[in-house]
């Protein structure tokens, strides 16, 4: 059993009104994480969830299909990962959307 | 190198002086500041900005983009700060500067860094006018 800690900005932080949250996964992947285990947690806003992170399949991404959304990033521990990436105890992951600053 | 992402910008003077002072060297200094547009990208009129920061990452690319400056084009220091939270209209959001030998690497400098931090730096704006509220995005 892995603990891995997401952290949410922008409009997917506004989107589950939640900054953190800590995840218990077992033998998971980032894209387990984006597409099993964070819409079951956040089931009101699971659909909405998946259209912003998977436009490109509608929302309907099946697992091990998956196409993450234009310029969206997943980082853990600091440095960007591929979803297939296999997800370790004390994983930090952030969900960034795309940047807006100056 | 100094970066700063947080609610207050510091005196831009005193930053002026610091980046002057980081080289006897320094013939140039070129200055970037950001500041709150009135009128907003939906045409509404601005009533303010919330910036929020994925801070240590932030701080990161900024380092890593500084970094990639001063192996292209030679340039001395820089200086970084970034606001979070929210921004009045006509109030600054960031500050940039680039300590140089010449301008001309100044100059260069000054936009890539800026045009680099729009796309790169996790850094999220959301723009509430008096027609409604959007994220906007640096595409």
């Amino acid at each position: 059993m892995a603990k891995v800690r997401v952290k949410y900005f922008g409009r997917v932080r506004e989107l589950f009104s939640v900054k953190e949250e800590e995840y218990e996964v077992e033998d998971s992947s980032l894209e387990d994480l984006l597409l099993k285990h964070i819409p079951s947690r956040h089931e009101r806003t699971a659909r909405e969830w998946r259209k912003i992170m998977f436009p490109a399949e509608g929302g309907t991404s099946k697992i091990g299909s998956s196409t993450l959304g234009g310029n969206y990033l997943i980082f853990v521990n600091g440095e960007p990962r591929d979803i297939k990436y296999k997800l370790k105890d004390g994983d930090i992951v952030a969900i960034l959307p795309p940047v807006g600053g100056g | 190198m100094r970066i700063k992402i947080s609610e207050k910008l510091d005196d831009l003077n005193a930053l002026l002086s610091e980046i002057k002072r980081s080289s006897s060297e320094v013939g140039a200094v070129t200055i970037f500041v950001g500041s709150a547009r009135g009128i907003g990208n939906n045409g509404g009129r601005v009533l303010r900005l919330e910036y929020e920061a994925y801070e240590e990452a932030a701080v990161k690319a900024l380092e890593r983009i500084i970094e990639d400056l001063k192996g292209k084009y030679g340039i001395i220091d820089a200086i970084v700060e970034h606001r979070t939270g929210e921004v009045g209209v006509g109030e600054d959001i960031v500050y940039a500067l680039v300590a140089s030998k010449h301008r001309e690497e100044g100059f260069k400098s000054i936009v890539e860094l800026i045009e680099r931090l729009k796309r790169e730096v996790p850094i999220w704006k959301k723009e509430i006018t008096d027609k409604g509220s959007r994220w906007i995005e640096n595409l």
